[in-house]
């Protein structure tokens, strides 16, 4: 649905993006992570057709971003950093406005705005001027106004800013519920949400892509291995020296307890059920085993303020 | 069409639901109020002593001429500084406020975008004409007029609000700051008045032409006395093009940069 090539933006002197290149799916959720200055809002500015890149070529459903404009911003609902909201418009009178501009056909367009303002429970304020709302419902409307066409993709920067909790989760929930019809890019310096929405995440840093995977394969990644936690009920029973002769068991230390133990074995499908099943044939007595994944948040910081070391090793693992 | 239509109308919302277009509309009647029932007073008396002075020129003795010539003055001064207040907001404000964004992504083009501004620019423009028209209208009460070179004349100054107009959205366009916005407007508008001095100024002929056909006044003069001139009409009418042009090139400029 969505593909980047080369995409190069300087501004000036600075170089803000750097040869980008990734491809988006119909229906996917894609997280784009980065610390501040990262690039995202200017990746994000040149898909919507907002700027041109200094070099590279952007497609949205086919469409080339700028040898066909209009086409391609009739396929995507925008939420930039700041809210493009108009003070002194009511916030229904302003979602009409939007769908008009967007070209929403006269027959949809009440049902559009009622959907918007439904989904992002704005009922209680629609008769009120955005310019006495609050900072997070200014927000909503944002978001409202960036679903109001109904549009395939959705590009949304940082979503979520200022927003109450409940409505964070809100927020997550709706990202979730329009997976799969929208594709949808977010953009965020929170982790847990890109956990809580994304099927696959872009990190950028310094304008280039460090990693893009899927988010299972992220956190699992660093280094190929993963670590297993095992409880077992027999105390200080000699299961380095037992376990060491599973395949793919890399390494085994004890845990904080005497019945825990902590094993780096590689990544694996089958890798629980073959530690499992060797500990119950030992007769160890399983009692717990769980898969310890590398934190995202780990993950994130390496890959972005850790040594280049880091990054290296993962582009090798890709 | 339907998106120029969308645009115009919210701006055309946006002008007469603020307060500050009553203002304006306000300080205009206010200022009619008091220097028109003067004018007029002033053409009854040298009318009532014509009588007794047969060989006046015949000017004098025009209402066109004595009553609705100082009017539409007034009224083109006012335009001059009253336009660029109501065009300021239109690029600069949204510039500001990130809702130019909204625009550039949404699926309009640049010259959609600067003809629904225009039209709404336009449309308050039209309301500033139709209350000065109001007092000469007023005077039919006692009065036998010719509406033909009336109406002219109001059509006249409302092709020169529209040539300000034109020229006051391409300086909102330049800047992200309305008052910048609002001096640079101003200036423009002084420049084409201005510009009617260079006729008396210069010595040859040609370059007197020139500035005869360049010189807004001219053409303004013409209409306001009743005549139409085709070839005032494409002067002003390509003045409005080429700003417009310009406004939309500015537009479209923004997203190359
Ligand atoms: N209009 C501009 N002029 C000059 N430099 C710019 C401009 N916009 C962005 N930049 C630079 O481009 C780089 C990337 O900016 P961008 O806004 O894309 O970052 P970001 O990843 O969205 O950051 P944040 O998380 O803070 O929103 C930054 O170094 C920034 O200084
Ligand atoms: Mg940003």
């Amino acid at each position: 649905m969505i593909e980047v090539q080369n995409l190069t933006k300087s501004y000036g002197g600075i170089t803000a993006i750097q040869s980008l290149n990734f491809k988006v799916n119909k229906g996917e959720v894609v997280g784009f992570l980065g610390p501040n200055g990262a690039g995202k809002s200017t990746t994000m500015k040149i898909i919507t057709g907002f700027m041109a890149p200094t070099s590279g070529r952007a497609t949205v459903g086919g469409y080339d971003v700028f040898e066909n404009p209009i086409e391609v911003k009739k396929r995507i609902g925008y939420l930039p950093e700041t809210p493009p909201v108009y003070g002194d418009m009511k916030v229904r009178d302003y979602l009409k406005y939007v769908a008009e501009l967007k070209g929403v056909p006269k027959d949809r367009m009440a049902k559009n705005v009622e959907r918007a303002i439904e989904k992002t429970s704005l009922g209680a304020v629609e008769k009120r001027l955005i310019q006495n709302l609050s900072k997070g419902f200014r927000q909503r409307v944002g978001i409202a106004q960036a679903l109001v066409s109904e549009p395939e993709v959705l590009i949304l920067d940082e979503p979520t800013v200022g927003l109450d909790p409940k409505q964070v989760a809100e927020i997550r929930d709706l990202i979730k519920e329009l997976r799969g019809q929208h594709t949808i890019i977010l953009s965020t310096h929170i982790l847990p949400e890109v956990q809580a929405t994304c099927e696959r995440i872009i990190i950028i840093h310094r304008g280039q892509i460090v990693a893009q995977d899927s988010l299972a394969n992220l956190t699992n990644l660093k280094a190929g291995q993963r670590r297993v936690q095992l409880k077992v009920r027999k105390a200080k029973a000699q299961l380095d020296q037992s376990l060491s002769s599973v395949n793919g068991v890399i390494g085994v230390q004890a845990g904080a307890g005497d019945q825990d133990w902590m094993i780096d074995a590689d990544a694996s499908e089958d890798m629980i059920e073959r530690i499992a099943s060797h500990v119950i044939q030992k007769g160890y007595g399983l009692l717990e085993i769980t898969s310890a994944k590398a934190d995202l948040e780990d993950v994130f910081l390496k890959l972005t303020y850790g040594s280049n070391q880091a990054a290296t090793e993962l582009e090798q693992g890709v | 069409m339907s998106k120029v239509m969308a645009i115009g109308k919210k701006e055309i919302k946006g002008f007469y639901l603020s307060p500050n277009f009553y203002v304006v509309c306000f300080l205009c009647a206010a200022i009619f109020s008091w220097v028109y029932p003067n004018v007029l007073n002033k053409f009854a008396m040298a009318l009532q002593t014509a009588v007794y002075q047969p060989d006046m020129p015949k000017q004098q003795l025009n209402i066109h001429y004595q009553v609705f010539l100082p009017q539409l003055n007034i009224l083109n001064l006012i335009l001059i500084f009253v336009v660029p207040a109501l065009t300021m907001r239109l690029f600069a404000e949204e510039k500001k406020l990130h809702t130019f964004d909204l625009l550039l992504t949404s699926p309009v083009t640049s010259a959609q975008i600067v003809a629904g501004k225009y039209l709404a620019a336009l449309s308050a423009i039209f309301g500033l004409c139709f209350l000065s028209f109001l007092y000469p209208a007023a005077t039919t009460v006692f009065a036998h007029l010719n509406w033909a070179p009336l109406i002219i004349a109001f059509l006249g100054i409302f092709i020169v609000g529209a040539v300000y107009a034109a020229m006051d959205i391409f300086a909102s366009s330049l800047t992200e700051s309305a008052v910048v916005a609002y001096v640079l407007a101003v200036i423009f508008n002084m420049a084409v008045w201005f510009v009617g001095i260079g006729v008396d100024v210069v010595d040859s002929p040609l370059a007197r032409q020139i500035f005869e056909h360049i010189s807004l006044n001219q053409h303004l003069m013409a209409l306001v006395e009743g005549t139409i001139r085709t070839n005032s009409l494409i002067f002003l009418g390509s003045l409005i093009f080429l700003f417009c042009f310009l406004c939309e090139r500015v537009v479209e400029s923004s997203r190359w940069r």
